[in-house]
């Protein structure tokens, strides 16, 4: 008998999957909320990029009609430590709270699995209404039709980006249209430990510093005290990115669709400074890098253990780094260094998004949480920043007082730069990640670091490779 | 001082010398094995600002508790009290459905013939092949289409078939029983029914048991299916809770992280302990062998 | 030498090695009723594997020969583009293939040598051996914690336990995760360091054989050397054919160890660019799901020849005590 029952099972399995797999998705029936079928989006299933545009009208319309009857349920993810975890959810309660009628249910992950979940959900056609977006991943996830646009809200008011400055907004722009909403600002930084510049006698750098000034201070310390002068990871492709800031251009054309810029002098230069200083023991080897850094969370950066006397970041992670590092150390925000006579490198990244998924059927309700999270005082008490810095003026200026020295540090980092720092770039194109992991570390950084190659060599080769990439997607 | 004694009592004194040596050997080794597992235990008990600046000793200066309590607290409310309820539910009804699936099966495969056999045990042992990240997104899939997602239905059905590793390693076991235990229980009117139950059960303890503790342990540290399938926190399974302490650009609380890994081998390591002692009794059925 | 040994035993033991027929044909079953047991017995597997796991593998086969990018709804039939960019125009893919023999033909070997030897040495009722077993399974029973890829950065690191040791007697540290020369060698160690499951299957494969064996060969005269090869290594036959199938096929598909000491990267200069791991990275991170299975379906194939090979090999050296010619 229930040998029986495999072939049949078989049978209809093998219809839903192929049919299934022929059209991809994206509106299947989320399950676990039945209440109510999904007609509009079932009718729809292969409608490529312009689809979120053509639904954005018509929700708010719907969503008259239904406001205010049944509880509406919201679902939100993101991803975090456990810090962020407790504090959202607090957040999320108080929102509850203040809008009777909505419930948030919500599902976190770490951030390296977080969105291995969020694709295979994409897949299902189970994504959650909200999730938290990465600027390295958004362009993929909006060129894939799978988050929503947010204009008719921030115009209706359901968002309230009106005290927001512009470029705090612009990063979750994708093709003229904001698909998310910045959920703090963030700058890269060179941490310096004040003690170990104090030991070594050494003055503390300049705020307009540039790359000579740092290669000296880095030796200067290593022969002072012997411990690196920098750490690791000085071949992050930000920096590489944020090298052309420098010249006013960028790693990538406005398109995304080929580098932003043809002079590769400036970063053969950088590598060779960084060979000087490997060569020099001033800084870690890439294979101490890749051993114990590359990957590894900010806890265990050399400054922490007082090993290292400046360490490049980001300006949130100082808070993690202070915490392992122990509150007596005294450490202090710097701007990246910059081309003899050249700009800022320093720009106000968004550390992370908040977006509408293109399959949510409530999203008038999730725009107000959006809005909550964005301009809301007392969740933003609750939240106090570990995000990134706030967007909104009023809320930044309600949490100043409750910050940790640390905290405050970063809050005064990033309005120190505010008088000097470089435009918004564009975000990352869609071919991003491809490019780093297949591209830029395995082919450019490590044979050149490891002196597998010439830096001339590989730089060649890289934008070969890079250019010819980035013209595919 | 061998060659002097040889005369008395040899035996007594080389056994003790190869004593010595064994134990020496064992502990040697045992604590390097075993050292990786020290360091994380040992730093569980650090304060937060000494267990990357203090890494090699492996005696806390400073000795906290502080870790434990906040990670048990967990997120937002949802403490490991519920992750290891979950954790033991997965592991608990998985091992069980998997190891009584996997003895039947391997039964049929080891000591019946029947058509088809060899075309489904080679499918079997094809499923151990492909790799489960490209299986993961159709599976996903397969489960959305049944509305069983947020469930722990996605997790436990699938063991309703055993599974291949399981299924093969019982049958070796089976394999290396004589089969004049078999036709003598045929003899005595036993349907294959009854032979496995009363003769081939009672001699593959040792592989039972084998195949439980590692059931057990495999579905209590199975991290993808429970990342995937589980949505509502509340759900989450302790492999899942630890990955999501960590984030590799905020603030991660490493102090938490290494007390819940700590605490999380232990029901793994007492499953081991309280079935070694089946593993040794075995040897007592080895006594139906002669006959 | 395995195929001789186990039968003079047998014939000591009086057992006759190849008893079976006599009983088993005298009541033979009619073949509808033969099958229909049969299938009573996997019909558990058969369920679960028709509904559960057949489908997720039919789909993954048909996306080898899309562009499936698992987020876009559209997807394209691309023929065997997949597999001609792999083998002709994916310089890391042969990377990725290099690794993983090296580490496959390294760690399988180390893995099962250590299990089969610490397995005998664990074989026995000394005190303590208890404690000892368990000390020594439980590195096996952490798996892919976060713990221990942080753990295993600090041991290996600049000042780590293994460096401290070399200083203590005076060899120079060595950043060996960050090496492309050692790095392989530091996921074959994790590897081995996890070696609990084959022990635990030896030691139970061990109890298995009875006592009189050995007893009846001590009477003969055997010598320890002689025990081991003559009725233990024999004996144990079948397990070890296990031992040696599903670790060879853990270590082709081996994910975990690789993607958390490299952080997913595969680094140093790919040289812990597993086949699983960049697989994965394809996948899920370069959203390219129809090359990941593709991979996955050469590797499927690759492993599938590799098994067939030792299923072939095994009736020259398995020996079951069930049956004396050693089917399959």
């Amino acid at each position: 008998m229930r040998r029986k029952s495999g072939p049949a099972w078989l049978s209809v399995l093998t219809l839903s999957c192929v049919s299934l797999a022929a059209c991809g998705q994206p509106a299947g029936p989320a399950p676990a909320a039945k209440a109510t079928s999904p007609p509009e989006a079932a009718a729809k299933p292969t409608a490529a990029p312009a689809q979120p545009a053509a639904q954005a009208p018509a929700t708010p319309a719907a969503k008259a009609s239904a406001a205010g009857q049944p509880p509406v349920e919201l679902r939100f993810a993101w991803w975090g430590s456990q810090d962020r975890h407790d504090r959202t959810i607090k957040a999320i309660q108080l929102f509850q709270q203040k809008n009777p009628g909505i419930t948030i249910s919500y599902e976190f992950a770490g951030f390296q699995d977080y969105f291995t979940k969020m694709t295979t959900q994409a897949t299902g056609g189970n994504l959650p209404d909200l999730m938290q977006q990465d600027y390295a991943t958004l362009s993929n996830w909006v060129g894939n039709s799978q988050l929503l646009a947010l204009d008719s809200f921030v115009s209706d008011n359901t968002i309230n980006l009106s005290s927001v400055a512009k470029n705090s907004i612009d990063g979750g722009r994708i093709g003229g249209k904001l698909y998310a909403v910045n959920l703090g600002n963030n700058s890269q930084t060179v941490v310096l430990d004040v003690a170990a510049f104090d030991k070594a006698g050494v003055p503390l750098p300049a705020p307009n510093w540039t790359w000579a000034d740092f290669e000296k201070t880095v030796l200067d310390i290593h022969t002072k005290l012997g411990t690196y002068g920098a750490g690791p990871t000085l071949s992050d492709q930000q920096l590489w990115k944020s090298l052309y800031l420098g010249y006013g251009k960028w790693g990538f054309s406005q398109d995304g669709k080929a580098l932003g810029y043809t002079d590769d002098q400036p970063l053969v230069d950088y590598f060779k400074l960084l060979l000087r200083l490997q060569e020099a023991g001033a800084i870690p080897s890439v294979q101490d890098e890749i051993a114990q850094w590359r990957t590894a969370s900010v806890e265990a950066r050399p400054i922490v253990a007082a090993k290292s006397a400046m360490d490049y970041m980001w300006s949130n992670q100082l808070v993690a780094v202070w915490t392992a590092a122990g509150a007596d150390r005294k450490l202090r925000l710097q701007p990246l260094p910059r081309p003899v006579g050249g700009q800022s490198e320093n720009y106000f990244k968004p550390s992370q998004f908040i977006s509408i998924t293109a399959g949510s059927k409530h999203p008038k309700e999730a725009a107000m949480f959006v809005d909550f999270i964005t301009n809301d005082v007392d969740a933003n008490k609750i939240l106090l920043g570990e995000r990134g810095v706030p967007i909104a003026p009023a809320v930044l200026e309600a949490i100043k007082p409750l910050s940790t020295p640390a905290q405050v540090e970063v809050l005064d980092y990033l309005s120190r730069l505010e008088k000097d720092n470089s435009p918004l770039p564009p975000p990352d194109p869609a071919a991003q990640p491809k490019l780093i992991d297949n591209i830029y570390l395995p082919q450019l950084v490590d044979p050149v670091l490891f002196g597998r190659i010439s830096p001339e060599a590989a730089v060649t080769s890289f934008r070969k490779d890079a250019t010819a990439l980035l013209q595919s997607q | 001082m061998i060659a002097v004694s040889r005369p008395a009592r040899p035996r007594l004194s080389s056994t003790a010398i190869t004593s010595i040596v064994f134990h020496t050997g064992v502990c040697g080794l045992g604590f390097l094995m075993l050292y990786p597992l020290l360091w994380v235990a040992a730093s569980s008990f650090k304060p937060p600002d000494q267990i990357f600046t203090d890494v090699t000793s492996l005696v806390p200066t400073t000795f906290t508790l502080d870790n434990y309590a906040q990670g048990w607290a967990g997120f937002g409310g949802i403490s490991f009290t519920i992750f290891f309820r979950n954790s033991l539910i997965y592991a608990g009804f998985g091992t069980v459905l998997t190891v009584c699936a996997s003895a039947l099966t391997a039964y049929g495969f080891a000591r019946l013939r029947f058509a088809g056999q060899r075309v489904w045990f080679t499918l079997m042992i094809m499923t151990l092949m492909l790799p489960v990240q490209v299986q993961v997104i159709p599976e996903y899939i397969l489960f959305a289409k049944l509305g069983w997602l947020n469930t722990f239905w996605p997790l436990l059905l699938p063991r309703i078939g055993g599974q291949a590793f399981f299924i093969f390693m019982i049958m070796q076991f089976i394999r290396g029983i004589p089969r004049e235990l078999d036709d003598a229980a045929a003899i005595d009117g036993c349907g294959e029914f009854g032979t496995f139950f009363r003769i081939i059960v009672p001699l593959i303890t040792p592989a039972l048991v084998t195949a439980a503790i590692f059931s057990f342990y495999f579905t209590w540290g199975d991290f993808l299916h429970p990342l995937i399938y589980l949505n509502d926190p509340k759900l989450y399974t302790i492999s899942v809770a630890l990955r999501t302490f960590a984030d590799p650009s905020t603030v991660t609380n490493w102090g938490a992280i290494f007390a819940m890994s700590t605490l999380a081998l232990v029901p793994v390591f007492a499953v081991f302990i309280f079935f070694q002692r089946y593993l040794v009794e075995g040897i007592s059925t080895a006594g139906l062998h002669g006959r | 030498m395995a195929g001789v040994a186990p039968d003079s035993v047998s014939r000591q033991m009086g057992l006759g090695a190849s008893a079976r027929p006599a009983a088993a044909t005298a009541a033979r079953p009619r073949a509808w009723q033969r099958n229909l047991t049969g299938y009573l017995f996997i019909a558990p597997w058969l369920f679960g594997f028709l509904s559960f796991t057949a489908l997720p593998m039919i789909g993954s086969a048909f996306l080898a020969f899309t562009d499936y990018n698992v987020l876009s709804p559209t997807l394209r039939w691309v023929g065997l583009d997949n597999f001609q960019r792999m083998f002709f125009n994916d310089s890391r893919y042969w990377r990725a293939v290099s690794a993983t023999f090296s580490f496959a033909l390294a760690a399988v070997p180390l893995k099962l040598a250590f299990a089969l030897a610490l397995a005998m040495l664990f074989n026995n009722s000394r005190r303590l051996v208890y404690g000892y077993r368990a000390a020594y399974y439980a590195p096996s029973i952490v798996g892919a914690s976060v713990a221990v890829a942080v753990v295993w950065r600090e041991m290996f690191g600049r000042s780590g336990l293994i460096n401290n040791a070399l200083a203590a007697v005076g060899v120079t540290g060595h950043a060996w995760l960050g090496d492309p020369s050692t790095a392989l060698w530091t996921v074959i160690l994790l590897s081995v360091w996890e070696f609990g499951s084959p022990m635990l299957i030896f030691l139970a494969g061990l109890r298995q054989i009875p006592s009189q064996f050995y007893e009846a060969a001590a009477i003969d005269g055997a010598g320890r050397w002689v025990r081991f090869l003559r009725i233990t290594v024999p004996l144990l036959t079948p397990l070890i054919f296990f031992n040696l199938v599903l670790q060879m096929i853990f270590g082709f598909t081996v994910f975990t160890s690789a993607f958390i000491i490299s952080g997913g990267t595969g680094a140093p200069l790919d040289s812990l660019l597993l086949y699983s791991l960049y697989l994965y990275q394809k996948g899920f991170k370069d959203s390219q799901m129809g090359y990941a299975a593709a991979m996955a379906w050469v590797l499927l194939a690759v492993i599938a020849c590799f098994t067939a090979l030792i299923f072939r090999s095994s009736s020259r050296w398995v020996y079951y005590e069930s049956e004396s010619e050693g089917e399959r």
